[in-house]
């Protein structure tokens, strides 16, 4: 049987699980990026991304190019908590398949 | 247990499709393509008709590598009008990381046609040479486009290999039919950078699609 307790709980929530797997697509995305990709709110991004970076999941890089730019990118404790999370997912899966 | 199945399962699907979306980039936009499709058509079309009437001789030479290198220019400054115009609505930079790895893989494919451009506009023009011209472009213009393989979407990839196949096919037609029309490198260009452009515009044009990820986030 399944421990359910080994899904990451904050990873595991619908937009978070999304903006994770963006940020582990690519090194970085800017926040008008992720945004566009997602089609969230601001605030909801903001939100989410909050979350993330206080969780340790989520690097925040504030430049100045031109404008204020804020760039988002993985941790290695977010890049492994998302693989053990998807390794997780397809553990389920296949529990249910056998 | 189900229930839980099902999302897992559903929950990988979207993971998988907006990692694979995120790291897709199309070098050439649709609309941009229908722009050079359209310009390329009418371009072959009205050097064919001109070779057609005896009112002037046919167009060859410089003239007619210049006809091409002004479509040229205007469908590379219509596909970044295009790609800059959706990189503004979406609040993306138009310099993207998709757009510099586009280029560094393009670029070296560039290098070759620009060389052979160059002798044909030089001295190559004086030994009618246009098909050796054409098929360097046609040929190099499906490998660039190949190039870019690995990220860019499967239509932008199909384009490639009708372009790089068509040139590979125009040297052979020549051994097996013999005898060709004379206008043959300009019917190449229309069909090859007119009407493959068309198709492409048609296949990658933008549709209104169900947001995958609104379904996956609002339950």
């Amino acid at each position: 049987m399944f421990d359910f307790q080994k899904l990451d709980k904050i990873i595991h929530e619908k937009w978070r699980l999304a903006i994770m797997a963006l940020l582990a697509s690519r090194r970085s995305w800017s926040f008008q990026e992720l945004k566009a990709e997602l089609k969230m709110s601001d605030g909801n991004l903001i939100t989410h991304m909050r979350t993330l970076h206080k969780q340790g999941l989520v690097s925040v890089t504030k430049e100045f190019r031109g404008r204020p730019q804020t760039t988002y990118a993985l941790t290695a404790k977010g890049r492994s908590a998302f693989r053990e999370h998807i390794n997780a997912l397809e553990e389920i899966v296949k529990e249910w398949k056998s | 247990m189900d229930q839980e199945r099902s999302k897992a399962e559903e929950d990988l699907r979207v993971i998988r499709s907006l990692m694979e979306r995120a790291a897709l980039y199309r070098a050439i936009s649709a609309p941009a393509a229908l722009v050079a499709g359209c310009l390329s058509i009418f371009a072959a079309a009205a050097i064919y008709l001109n070779d057609q009437t005896s009112v002037n001789r046919p167009l060859q030479g410089r003239a007619f590598a210049a006809i091409w290198l002004i479509v040229l220019v205007i469908a590379v400054a219509t596909n970044a009008f295009f790609i800059w115009r959706e990189a503004k609505k979406d609040g993306r930079p138009f310099i993207s990381s998709g757009m510099k790895l586009s280029l560094r893989a393009i670029a070296p494919n560039l290098l070759i046609p620009a060389g052979v451009t160059l002798w044909f506009l030089v001295s190559g023009y004086k030994g009618a040479a246009e098909q050796e011209l054409v098929v360097a472009w046609i040929a190099f213009y499906g490998l660039a486009l190949l190039s870019t393989g690995l990220f860019a979407p499967r239509s932008l990839v199909c384009l490639g290999w009708a372009f790089f196949l068509t040139a590979l096919a125009l040297p052979a037609l020549k051994n097996v039919a013999g005898d060709l029309p004379a206008n043959l490198p300009n019917i190449a260009m229309g069909i090859t950078f007119g009407l493959y452009h068309l198709i492409y515009a048609v296949c990658a044009w933008p549709r209104r699609r169900a947001d995958e990820i609104e379904q996956f986030a609002v339950e």
